[in-house]
């Protein structure tokens, strides 16, 4: 879970969901997720997954990290996700700290709504 | 001719520290008085499924409220000149709900108030036990932080796809979606700031920490907490229950944060057990 593969599966369906293209029309930015160990900077422009970058070089800019431990983003692809793992702010609240934010937050709050519809279909995969 | 649903929507003009609130709510059925609470930066419509309920309204006058600034209920004339934002608090909530019982003129009411209305429970229990005849606080318990964040008002977001994304995954995925996403309706046409507002009592000035176990429990408190609520965790409200003398504690599988409106029918089949005990002991 979570190789090359299985993000290019995700972009798929990203890119062809129908109400992603009006609810993301202006979701555009760079967003580094983390798996584990495994990371890639995901390139979204206008609510399309435009690119998936692994391999990282002194120029690969992000807005925003979202990292978490592997076994958490697991729970959360799952079809039905356990109470406390089924949701990124669930994750992340403080409460729970499951999922940690880095950088540019804003960029989260001002495109929640698509991110979190994008991030839905991981659970189709 | 269409399919009415039984609830009347009236306004009442309600007194409360120099000023006169216009505050709308629903009622449906009759028999003992039971308010009903809406949770953070949303209103009444929250509990149309309690109100269109024959086996709940068949012992209970139900009636929802919008609080000042929520729903129908507009805010007082010079909001807009106010020298600091909106924030909630415990005083002006708990005064205003009970100065809309004293207007309406109940006899010793249940409350029934979730998250936030889960919350003030807890403060209804402290100063006004007496007039009271039993509380449900769903999704409460005595403290729960991290929610009064500036981002749910801030001029670079949408205030109201913000709060809705917020809350939406405080809902179980089991939760019909056409529900889920009502409630997410909800949240999305709060007004600027309320919600924001709203949750500076919920994670701030409720603090009831030192003081649950304090409580005489003369009047009784059953809380319901849903296994999907990751605000107000079913261990934070056993903690909050184990403390709170005369109280019983609902753990609610399946279900998250907004139970009365996410999943209406299960949340009912565990309030009626709770609704029936309130009549049997009246």
């Amino acid at each position: 879970m979570f190789e090359k593969s299985w993000m290019e599966s995700w972009q798929k369906l990203v890119n062809t969901n129908g109400p992603m293209s009006w609810i993301g029309k202006h979701f555009t930015t760079n967003l580094l997720f983390g798996f584990g160990e495994t990371e890639y900077v995901i390139e979204f422009y206008k609510g399309k997954i435009a690119n998936i970058e692994s391999e990282f070089t002194p120029e690969t800019c992000y807005q925003l990290a979202i990292k978490g431990p592997a076994v958490s983003w697991e729970k959360f692809c799952q079809k039905t996700p356990p109470p406390m793992y089924n949701d990124i702010w669930a994750m992340a609240h403080p409460l729970h700290g499951r999922l940690t934010l880095e950088g540019d937050q804003m960029v989260l709050w001002q495109n929640m709504r698509a991110l979190c519809w994008a991030l839905d279909r991981m659970r189709e995969i | 001719m269409g399919k009415i649903e039984p609830i009347t929507g009236r306004y009442v003009w309600v007194p409360y520290n120099g000023t006169e609130y216009r505050i709308f709510f629903e009622e449906a059925g009759q028999g003992i008085p039971m308010v009903c609470l809406h949770t953070a930066g949303t209103d009444s419509r929250e509990w149309r499924h309690q109100l269109c309920d024959p086996a709940i309204n068949a012992n209970f006058r139900v009636i929802a409220i919008d609080i000042p600034r929520h729903g129908k209920s507009i805010p007082p004339y010079d909001w807009y000149k106010e020298d600091e934002e909106y924030k909630l608090t415990a005083e002006f909530y708990m005064g205003i709900v009970m100065a809309f019982c004293h207007a309406l003129e109940l006899d010793k009411p249940v409350i029934l108030g979730s998250s936030m209305g889960g919350n003030i429970c807890l403060h209804l229990a402290e100063k006004h036990e007496d007039e009271l005849r039993a509380l449900i606080a769903v999704e409460a318990c005595e403290h729960s932080l991290g929610w009064h964040i500036d981002w749910l008002r801030h001029s670079h977001i949408h205030g109201g796809e913000a709060a809705a994304q917020s809350v939406f995954g405080l809902m179980a995925p089991q939760s019909p979606d056409k529900y889920r996403w009502e409630t997410w309706w909800y949240y999305a046409q709060g007004g600027p700031g309320i919600f924001k507002g709203d949750l500076y009592f919920y994670s701030q000035d409720h603090d009831f920490r030192g003081r649950t176990e304090k409580l005489s429990g003369k009047v009784p408190m059953y809380y319901m907490t849903g296994v999907y609520d990751f605000a107000c965790t079913p261990e934070m409200t056993e903690e909050s229950a184990a403390k709170t003398k005369n109280s019983e504690c609902i753990i609610m599988e399946e279900i998250g944060h907004f139970p009365m409106s996410e999943n209406p029918e299960l949340f009912n089949s565990y309030l009626m057990p709770v609704l029936d005990k309130i009549v049997a002991a009246s």
